[in-house]
This record gives structure tokens, C-alpha cells and sequence, in this order.
């Protein structure tokens, strides 16, 4: 049994080293990162130099309350939205389910530079489908990216418009595991579709709603990509920077490693902490 | 309490026709048990009456109107699935009152029509818990006490019993059958196990392929069955079927030859004219058919394979040419494999039919 377990660690040995080297030590290293001042030469220990700042920083608190202002309006929209597409496709009436599918996945796939790029052009003040769009229906041109809350939109659009089709689809698997029969007997019960909906798969929908929302909030945490390309870099003036886009300024544009690695901490510990709510807030009564 | 009245009611899955043109008349009261093969259209049916399948041809009435277009909640019926279908996230006892709540029923009501489903089928105990706590005769229970809420003027099972182990399925048989005295309500079942079907049916349908084999009262399948689907699917043991030849007619019998028993030799009295000589024909007889050599009108000779005892009686299993026998016999503890034994069969214990399966009478 021993030399069977320690043929089995020489095999994963190249696997162990790499993964230690490339994951777990980059994970404790910035943890003891994030208590020394990184903008000395040599660095020096100094436990409350980043927490301290971090603390007493608009710029973070600006970051979190971008952050979390986002999450709060996307992620549920974003879920009920998931919910709504993966209810349709998987009505018996809908044709050619394989392609709504496949659409619906598509957007995860779509390199995330070009899709930025899409949404800038979109967006446009003055070539952007979307104004062409307002002012066909009588509406005045919107200047998306000068002003904080249209900004703030388009990112959550972005997001939305990404991730919606995978959740849909996750859902989907959910929605296809409760059996037809008790939809059956409901029918036989005469309660209506709307009442089936809410009485019976949404209660057994939940632990696949829980999970997407905890992947949902996870990913928001980090959000990066659409602040940085879409509305350049948390413009207009930092209105849309996150917490990712923060990190990513302190850690890679000023070389604050420190700084940056108690940041970093701050989001996971988030994000953990929310989830915990969560799961707490929908834990199935005993 | 309602009849249910089926004419020529056909369904097609797209261009595929799974019944095609049943009629079965369920009186009121009466205790219907559909059964039939893997496949031959007795759920179809049986959906189609509770209205979750659409009629693609014919007329369904229950109670004396017409069905086709009415809802499935006002046929006045309630059904109980295979597979339970309980709902998984509620107690008992909202599995129970939930149709009633969602139609907004006086709570009263719903109380006392729920206390009194739980009371009859004994599963006051478990109102608080859920599907997943219960077992599956409680689930089943369970199951019933929700089509029992609903007072449905008929009841329909779609093999409610198929999930439960041997001993649970005969104890469930018995209270179904109780409940059925006890609420006096028409009920049809779907079964494809033939003894369900025996012991609990005022009548039954067979089935085969999406027709009607034959309609009847238990003892007269077993009896008198149409024909040799009908012969072979009701009783159990199988019937045996024996190739056998017409070697001589009379007026009103007909003396037959069996094929794999050399000089083994019937006369057997038919009510209508009996087929040319030498045609093949078919003879069934019964496990239970057998008598022992002398006591019937022709003896046979076969090798025993294999005897199972049972206790009270022994089956043994005979090869005789291409044909398997299943013999019963009073219990003898010494017979083994590999012997030799001499039966007799009987004319008036005895059933023939032609090539195609049609009986011969
Ligand atoms: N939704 C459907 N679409 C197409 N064909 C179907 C559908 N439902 C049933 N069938 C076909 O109709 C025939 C009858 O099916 P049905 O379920 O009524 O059989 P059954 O007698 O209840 O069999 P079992 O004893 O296995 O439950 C089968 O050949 C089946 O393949
Ligand atoms: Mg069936």
C-alpha cells in the first residue's frame, strides 16, 4: 500500500511542484506581501502600512462601492433573466432548441477584446447603433460614456448580455432534471402554468439558481475586462473603477505589490463572505 | 361516480398510430384493469382519458359528456403515477392540500378532506415529512391520498404498484382493493402483471399493439380467451403451446396429432366446423392442465430438465422436440432433473387454435 502511494506521488510529483510553484505560493507569498511597504528598496515589514491605507482610501472605497453597486443591480437581473431564457427553451413549443442553445452559449466564447470593442462601437455617441436606435423611436442620443450612470449601464449590459446565456443554460440542465409527472399532476391538481412556475420550479430550482448566483457573484467581485476596455480604464473619472480595475492600476501600473496584494485579499474575502450569506440566507429549513 | 365510455378512440404520435380505434365501455363503479405488454398503448390510453395526452380520433365521455376538449382538472378524474410524482419539496400534508389551496378551497374544507384521506390510507403519522423520508409504500400511499382529496368521480393507476418490492405489492393490492369497496368510485387501472390484473379487476382489457385483444371478467380470460395472445398472457405460468396437426374429422370434433409426441393423439369436440385434415393447428394447455398418466384422454412422455419446488406444488420444465413444457405437479421432493415422466392431458382442458393465433372453439 505505501510504495503503491509513493509510485503514485512520484508520478504527480512534476504536477505537485508546478502547481505549488505557480498557485499555492504566489497565494501565501502575496498574503505576506500585502504586510510590507513595496515602495522601498529593500522592501520592509510593516503590518499595517497597506490595511491602514486601504482603510482611509477614497479610491478603494470608490472601487468597492462601484463594485458592489454593480452587483447588486446585474447579478439578480442577469439570474432572472437566465431564469426567463431557460424556461423558454425548454418549452416543448420552441423549434430548433439547438440553435437558440448554441446562441445562448456563444457570447462566453467570443474573445473578450473583441466583444469589448463591439460594445464601444455600439455605444458610440454618434455612429452607435444604440443612439440610431433611441433617436428612431423619438428618444434624445444618450452620451454613454461621459457620464457615470450611463457608463455604469453599459458595463452592466455588457456583463449581462456575456453571462446571461450560460447561466440559462446551467439553469436549463437544473429545469430539465425535475420530472414531467409532477408537472402532470399539477395540471390534474388545476393549478395554472404561472402558479406552476412559482410553487414548483422555483423551489426546485433553487440549490441551481444558489450556484449560478454564487458563480455570478465570484465573477462580478473580479470584474475587470469591461471597466478597462469598455469604459476605458473605470472612466468617466473613475466612475466605473472596480476593485479588479484598482488592483490592476496599483499592483501593475504603480508597482505597488503591497498595496495591491492587501486588495486582492479584500475581494476574495468579499466574495467569500457574501457567498456565506447567501448560502445561509437559502439554506433549506430543517 | 361516473362510467367512462371510450369509442374508437385512436392516437398517433406524428405519423405513428399507437391505438388504433378503442372502444371500452367502464360502467360505473366497476374496477377496469388495462394490461397488456411493454409498449401497447395502455398509459397512452390511460393519459388520454386524464386528458395530459390529446385524442387524435373517437370520442372519450365520462359520466356521459364528452371529454375531448375539457380540461384535464374538470374531467372530474385523478390520477396516480407510476413514478408517484409526489412533489419533492412539500410535506405530506401539503402534498396533499396543495390542489385544493392553489384553488383557493374554504381551509376547513381542505383540513377535513386531507384528515380523512391521511385516516384511510393510515399515514397520519407522516403528514410533517417529506418525499425523500418516506419509503416507497408510504410514497405511494401518499400518492393515492392526493387522488383522494380531489373526490374524483373516477380514479386512474398507471402501474402504481411497479416500484414496490414483492411483499409491499400484494399487501398495496389488498388496500386498493379495500379502497375501491370503501369509496365505491369508478377506477381504472394499468398494469402489465397479469396477476394485478386477475386479482383486483371487475373486469379487464387486453391489449396488444394498440388493439383490444379481448374484454372480459378475470375467470373468463382464463377460461374461455379469444385467442392465443389472450391464452398465453393471462395465467401463470405461461400456457403451453404445442404444434400439432388435424388428422381426422368428425361432425363436431376434430382428432389431432401433436407434432413433437409421436402417436399422441386428441379428439377434441368442437361447437364450430373443425379445420381441413392436415392443417397445422395449435393445441394450449395449461401448467395446471396436466393430469397424471391414465387420467386423461392421451398421455405424453417427456424428459424433465429442470423442477423448481415450491412447496405446495412443483413446476417442471420438459423438453419435448422444439418445444419448452412448464408442467405443474403436486409437490414430490425426489423428482430431479433428467427423468422421464408420462402426463395426461384432457380435451375439455384443453384450448386450439389456428396458425394465425385465432382459437378454434
Ligand atoms: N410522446 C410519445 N411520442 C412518440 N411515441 C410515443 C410517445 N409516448 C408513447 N409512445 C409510443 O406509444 C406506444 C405506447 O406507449 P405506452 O407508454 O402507452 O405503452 P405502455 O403500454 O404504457 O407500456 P409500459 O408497460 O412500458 O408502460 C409505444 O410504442 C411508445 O413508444
Ligand atoms: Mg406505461
Amino acid at each position: 500500500m505505501r510504495t503503491q502511494n509513493a509510485t503514485a506521488y512520484r508520478f504527480l510529483a512534476p504536477y505537485l511542484l508546478i502547481f505549488s510553484i505557480f498557485w499555492v505560493w504566489p497565494i501565501i507569498s502575496s498574503f505576506l506581501i500585502s504586510f510590507q511597504a513595496t515602495r522601498t528598496v529593500p522592501w520592509r515589514f510593516a503590518p499595517t502600512f497597506n490595511w491602514g491605507r486601504l482603510i482611509g482610501d477614497p479610491a478603494f472605497f470608490n472601487a468597492l462601492e462601484n463594485t458592489l453597486l454593480i452587483l447588486v443591480i446585474q447579478v439578480p437581473v442577469m439570474i432572472s433573466l437566465a431564469i426567463v431564457m431557460a424556461v423558454l427553451l425548454n418549452s416543448p413549443l420552441l423549434k430548433a432548441r439547438g440553435l437558440y442553445r448554441f446562441a445562448f452559449f456563444a457570447p462566453v466564447v467570443v474573445g473578450e477584446v473583441a466583444y469589448s470593442a463591439v460594445f464601444r462601437l455600439m455605444f458610440n455617441l454618434d455612429f452607435g447603433i444604440v443612439n440610431k436606435l433611441l433617436n428612431s423611436v423619438g428618444l434624445p442620443k444618450i452620451d454613454w460614456f461621459s457620464n457615470v450612470t450611463p457608463a455604469m449601464a453599459v458595463i452592466m449590459i455588457a456583463v449581462t448580455w456575456r453571462w446571461a446565456g450560460y447561466n440559462a443554460i446551467i439553469l436549463l440542465a437544473g429545469l430539465q432534471s425535475i420530472p414531467d409527472d409532477v408537472y402532470e399532476a399539477a395540471t390534474l391538481d388545476r393549478v395554472s402554468k404561472v402558479k406552476q412556475f412559482f410553487y414548483i420550479t422555483l423551489p426546485l430550482l433553487k440549490p441551481v439558481i444558489v450556484f449560478c448566483a454564487v458563480l455570478s457573484i465570484i465573477g462580478t467581485m473580479q470584474l475587470f475586462t469591461e471597466p478597462f476596455l469598455i469604459t476605458e480604464r473605470g472612466g468617466p473619472g473613475g466612475g466605473t473603477e472596480t476593485l479588479g480595475l484598482l488592483l490592476y492600476r496599483q499592483g501593475f501600473r504603480s508597482l505597488n505589490f503591497g498595496y495591491a496584494s492587501a486588495i486582492a485579499y479584500t475581494m476574495a474575502g468579499l466574495a467569500i463572505a457574501i457567498t456565506l450569506v447567501q448560502l445561509w440566507l437559502t439554506r433549506d429549513p430543517k | 361516480m361516473a362510467a367512462v365510455t371510450l369509442s374508437n378512440v385512436v392516437k398517433r404520435f406524428g405519423v405513428y398510430e399507437v391505438v388504433h380505434g378503442a372502444s371500452i365501455d367502464v360502467r360505473d363503479g366497476e374496477f377496469v384493469v388495462f394490461v397488456g405488454p411493454s409498449g401497447c398503448g395502455k398509459s397512452t390510453l390511460l393519459r388520454m382519458i386524464a386528458g395530459l395526452e390529446d385524442i387524435s380520433g373517437g370520442e372519450i365521455a365520462i359520466g356521459g359528456k364528452v371529454v375531448n376538449d375539457v380540461e384535464p382538472a374538470d374531467r372530474g378524474i385523478a390520477m396516480v403515477f407510476q413514478s408517484y410524482a409526489l412533489y419533492p419539496h412539500m410535506t405530506v400534508e401539503q402534498n396533499l392540500s396543495f390542489g385544493l389551496r392553489m384553488n383557493g378551497n374554504p381551509k376547513a374544507d381542505t383540513d377535513r378532506r386531507v384528515g380523512r384521506a391521511a385516516e384511510i390510507l393510515r399515514i397520519t403519522e407522516l403528514m410533517q415529512r417529506r418525499p425523500k423520508q418516506l419509503s416507497g409504500g408510504q410514497r405511494q400511499r401518499v400518492a393515492i391520498g392526493r387522488a383522494i382529496v380531489r373526490e374524483p368521480q373516477v380514479f386512474l393507476f398507471d402501474e402504481p404498484l411497479s416500484n414496490l418490492d414483492a411483499e409491499l405489492r400484494v399487501q398495496m393490492r389488498v388496500e386498493i382493493s379495500r379502497l375501491h369497496k370503501e369509496l365505491g368510485v369508478t377506477m381504472i387501472y394499468v398494469t402489465h402483471d397479469q396477476t394485478e390484473a386477475m386479482t383486483l379487476a371487475d373486469r379487464i382489457v387486453v391489449l396488444n399493439a394498440g388493439h383490444i385483444e379481448q374484454i372480459g371478467a378475470p375467470l373468463d380470460l382464463y377460461d374461455d380467451p379469444a385467442n392465443r395472445f389472450v391464452a398465453g398472457f393471462v395465467g401463470s405460468p405461461k400456457m403451453n403451446f404445442m404444434a400439432a396437426k388435424v388428422v381426422g374429422i368428425e361432425s363436431g370434433a376434430a382428432t389431432v396429432e401433436l407434432a413433437n409426441h409421436r402417436g399422441a393423439r386428441l379428439r377434441k369436440p368442437l361447437s364450430q366446423a373443425p379445420p381441413a385434415v392436415g392443417s397445422d393447428v395449435v393445441l394450449g394447455i395449461r401448467p395446471e392442465h396436466f393430469f397424471d398418466a391414465g387420467r386423461g384422454d392421451c398421455d405424453i412422455s417427456v424428459k424433465a430438465d429442470v423442477a423448481e419446488h415450491l412447496g405446495s406444488v412443483s413446476y417442471v420444465y420438459a423438453d419435448a422436440g422444439d418445444e419448452e413444457l412448464i408442467i405443474e405437479r403436486e409437490a414430490s421432493r425426489q423428482r430431479a432433473s433428467g427423468d422421464h415422466i408420462t402426463v395426461s392431458i384432457k380435451a375439455e382442458r384443453s384450448l386450439l387454435f389456428d396458425t394465425s393465433g385465432g382459437r378454434i372453439r
